[in-house]
């Protein structure tokens, strides 16, 4: 039980990290690519809408290569 | 044309509302905490801070969702609605203060990672005096947290209106965990039935309201449908008339002005028989729909102008439902009296 829940909880670790770096990257390369509401928002903004996107990160990736791909 | 985020969009209404509401929690649990100490004066501070910040967050849980029934039952809760995203995000503030404090308190300074020591200090699963109740408080922080970190409009546009309102609606079952967890933890060590009234006395409001304002949105929606299957169609709040005057509309091919008067609502042809003019711009002045062309005058309630006149409107039945004004675009006959419809009845 406790290597158990020791994994799950470094598997949370690693998704938190990554979140952490797609946060990064939309924070750099502009989270108003996803959404234009974001342009000209604060760093309180940002840090507001952190927490949810370390637990939502995939659907922003995803989101960010669609419009990649859509503005080759 | 849109409208870019802010952290949050502060208004008069808002500041108040957060100055009351942190005004309340502090003085709870301010309040809690002198009782604590005058009963148990060998209290710690840190088990203090457990059950002050449980008992606040438990509380506004409670206030948070007897807020949606509520409103349903009287619209003049709305205002408690309007920034209900602020009470959840501090319930959740003080939820997170007593898990993190629990946790410390509990699991810390062992030989096991506190976070893992949550599921593997205690597994008597099938024990109810020994229930590993602090798994059950752990999953519904987790709900908490997860709604709070989505408490932005950002987040409702960006997971989308169905999936955020689902993710939300997870609130039921942290409130379903959570008094579990009470009953489990808490009151396993608290011998006093007061303690067990409480409990039992929050979840029958919660789901009292619940069902009481479901029956009743179930009245209304049936009502509603006795009159959409008569004929009549929803034309809008009768707030928003102002009194004395109009409202033209066109339902179904037939244009029609409504019109509010002495606590009443009636509806006739909306085109005057003089000059074609529209009637519903025009105000009831001495009693009489009055025409804003040439002043032609007709009964509100019959569409008759008044004697020695002989001009007629065609009318129409009307009804208000819960301040909603129902219009059947069915035209009667020019001066057929049709009673009018109660703004309160």
């Amino acid at each position: 039980m406790e290597a158990t829940i020791s994994i799950l909880l470094l598997l949370l670790l690693v998704y938190l990290i990554l979140g952490a770096m797609v946060a990064l990257l939309l924070y750099s390369r502009g989270l108003q690519q996803i959404d234009e509401a974001t342009a000209d928002t604060g760093w309180g903004f940002k840090l507001l809408i952190l927490p949810g996107l370390l637990c939502f990160w995939p659907l922003f990736l995803m989101r960010l290569f669609k419009q990649s791909a859509k503005t080759k | 044309m849109s409208v870019n985020y802010t952290t949050v969009l502060w208004n008069t209404q808002k500041k108040w509302y957060d100055l009351l509401l942190w005004g309340g929690i502090l003085l709870l649990l301010f309040s809690f905490a002198i009782f604590q100490i005058i009963f148990h004066p060998d209290i710690t501070i840190e088990t203090l801070i457990i059950r002050a910040t449980a008992v606040a967050a438990f509380t506004l849980l409670h206030f948070i969702l007897l807020i949606g029934p509520l409103c349903r039952l009287d619209s003049r809760f709305l205002p408690l609605l309007y920034n209900r995203r602020h009470l959840g995000v501090s319930m959740f503030l003080l939820a997170l203060v007593h898990g993190v404090f629990s946790i410390i308190q509990f699991h810390a300074l062992g030989d096991t990672f506190p976070l893992v020591s949550i599921f593997t200090s205690n597994q008597n699963y099938q024990s109810i005096s020994e229930f590993p109740f602090q798994t059950l408080g752990f999953f519904a922080l987790l709900i908490l947290f997860l709604m709070a970190a989505t408490s932005h409009d950002f987040w409702l546009k960006n997971l989308g209106p169905k999936a955020w309102k689902n993710l939300h609606m997870g609130v039921y079952f942290a409130y379903a965990l959570i008094i579990v967890h009470v009953a489990t933890g808490a009151l396993q060590y608290e011998s006093h039935p007061a303690y067990w009234a409480l409990l039992v006395l929050g979840f029958a409001l919660v789901a009292g309201m619940h069902l009481w304002a479901a029956w009743r949105e179930r009245q209304k929606l049936a009502a509603q449908n006795v009159l959409e299957q008569a004929g009549f169609y929803e034309v809008g709040p009768v707030a928003d008339l102002s009194e004395n005057c109009g409202k033209p509309l066109f339902i179904n091919g037939e244009n029609i002005a409504v019109f509010k008067y002495e606590g009443k609502v009636s509806a006739v042809n909306n085109v005057c028989k003089h000059q074609m003019g529209p009637i519903g711009e025009g105000k009831i002045i001495d009693g009489c729909i009055t025409c804003p062309w040439h002043g032609y005058q007709y009964l509100p309630e019959n569409g008759q102008s008044p004697p020695p006149f002989n001009e007629k409107l065609t009318t129409y039945e009307v009804k208000v439902l819960e301040g909603i004004i129902w219009v059947n675009p069915h035209p009667k006959a020019a001066g057929t009296y049709i009673a009018p419809a109660k703004i309160n009845g």
